[in-house]
């Protein structure tokens, strides 16, 4: 057993980081080739300043008009992509680990607050599975899979928080926990979770497109 | 179409409500599971955290009459003794703590800062041996 967590906690930690962060260059690299075979003249207009500029007015709370519109939605939805990175990057004990590991630290969040956060996250997932349950023309465009992915986002932070707390099966809930946040990461690329990524590209498109050809804003 | 793709189009709302009921149903009875089964009060012997400015963690649980049976007397081989860099075998230095010649930080007299010193120690010998506690719960036991 002892050696099965060396794995998942050794090995398998690498493996994971390296098809997450291959499996993005990949589909950059991909996405950028396509633009380039199918519609080369985009690069003729795409300015730095424009995109940063949209990516800029997007990353400002409700400044984008279309934000304004479903604001419980969109509130909830920010505060959780914040929380998503922030939670794990800053919790002391992946903290503890990365430092025995590489010899570098930060500044941790403090364990009961990191709890609570842990919580609000896990409640986020939760809204977004119940929203796309009640609110019909999200219901249209749902299949199962989007569920599936709500689940792969959710089990990291409850196992995590019940880890945390000790309260039963310790070791299974840890080793759930480390394989569900390394199975997270290497589904990324290859799903909607992806728009990590694309996300930022739609907004130097749009943002170049709109502010640089139409002469308008994106937001 | 691949049936993980369809979209729900024809679900009607009995059924809607039949899955928010077992998701709360699921939850209630998870949340019921851990009152139920919570841990008990039971004694350990933990190392005391003192070293440490503000200790985060429960003090680790450790019995040193286990370890010293496990290891055949050799107090040496947590209480070791360096000289420029080497170990020195056989000698032994429990006469000190580990804080005397690990500080919390990294320093020139010390690369090895005290919560690594242990962390390395305990938890490298329970990986290298296949017994023993590897995960932070396992030795942080919470009171
Ligand atoms: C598995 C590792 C390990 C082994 C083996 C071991 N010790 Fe210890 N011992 C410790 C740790 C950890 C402490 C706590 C040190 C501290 O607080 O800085 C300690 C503390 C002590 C102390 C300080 C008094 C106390 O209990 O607080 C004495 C004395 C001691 N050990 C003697 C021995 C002797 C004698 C042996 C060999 C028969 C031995 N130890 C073997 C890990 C070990
Ligand atoms: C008398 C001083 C002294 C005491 C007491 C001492 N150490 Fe060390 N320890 C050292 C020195 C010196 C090194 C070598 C550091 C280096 O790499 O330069 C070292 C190295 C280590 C290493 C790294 C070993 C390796 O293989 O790289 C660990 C882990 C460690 N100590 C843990 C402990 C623990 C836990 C205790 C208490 C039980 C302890 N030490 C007590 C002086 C001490
Ligand atoms: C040189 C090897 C070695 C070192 C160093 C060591 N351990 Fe262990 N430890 C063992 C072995 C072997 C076992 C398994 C005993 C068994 O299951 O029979 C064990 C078991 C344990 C257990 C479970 C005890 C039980 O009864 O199930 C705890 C807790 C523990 N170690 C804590 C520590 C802590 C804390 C340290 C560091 C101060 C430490 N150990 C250092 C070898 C080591
Ligand atoms: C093999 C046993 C063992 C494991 C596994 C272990 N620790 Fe420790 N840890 C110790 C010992 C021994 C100490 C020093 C004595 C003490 O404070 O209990 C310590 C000290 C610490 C400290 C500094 C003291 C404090 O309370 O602030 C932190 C923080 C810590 N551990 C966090 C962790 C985290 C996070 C993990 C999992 C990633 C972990 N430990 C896994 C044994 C362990």
């Amino acid at each position: 057993m002892n050696s099965f967590i060396a794995f998942i906690m050794g090995p398998m930690v690498w493996i994971s980081a390296i098809i997450f962060v291959g499996g993005l260059l990949f589909k950059g690299i991909s996405i950028i080739q396509s633009v380039r075979q199918k519609e080369p003249y985009i690069f003729s207009y795409m300015t730095v300043k424009h995109s940063l500029r949209s990516m800029g007015a997007w990353l400002v709370p409700f400044f984008p008009k279309s934000t304004r519109l479903r604001p419980v939605y969109y509130a909830i939805s920010y505060l959780f992509h914040i929380l998503l990175f922030v939670v794990p990057l800053f919790l002391a004990s992946h903290i503890v680990l990365i430092n025995e590991a590489f010899q570098v630290s930060w500044p941790a969040l403090n364990d009961g607050l990191a709890d609570w956060l842990t919580l609000l996250v896990i409640a986020a997932l939760i809204f977004f599975a119940v929203r796309r349950q009640m609110v019909p023309e999200i219901t249209y465009l749902t299949s199962a899979i989007d569920y599936l992915l709500i689940l792969l986002v959710l089990l990291p932070f409850v196992t995590g928080f019940l880890a945390y707390h000790q309260w039963f099966a310790y070791r299974w809930m840890v080793v759930a926990h480390v394989l569900s946040g390394e199975l997270m990461l290497i589904i990324i690329p290859f799903s909607r979770f992806s728009h990590m990524l694309t996300a930022p590209l739609t907004r130097a498109y749009m943002g170049s497109e709109f502010g640089n050809v139409r002469h308008a804003r994106d937001w | 179409m691949k049936p993980w793709k369809r979209k729900f189009i024809h679900r009607g709302n009995k059924m809607k409500k039949w899955t928010i009921c077992a998701v709360v149903l699921g939850l209630l009875s998870a949340a019921g599971w851990v009152v139920v089964f919570a841990q008990e009060d039971q004694y350990l012997e933990r190392l005391d955290s003192w070293a440490f400015e503000s200790p985060r963690r429960p003090g680790a649980v450790f019995s040193h009459d286990d370890h010293i049976m496990d290891l055949d007397d050799d107090c040496s081989i947590c209480h070791h003794v360096y000289e420029e860099g080497e170990l020195v075998p056989g000698e032994s230095s429990e006469d000190y703590y580990c804080s005397d010649c690990h500080s919390l930080k990294v320093s020139p007299d010390n690369k090895m800062p005290l919560e690594a010193a242990y962390h390395n120690l305990c938890r490298d010998c329970h990986f290298d041996r296949g017994k023993g506690p590897v995960l932070c719960g396992e030795c942080h036991i919470k009171e």
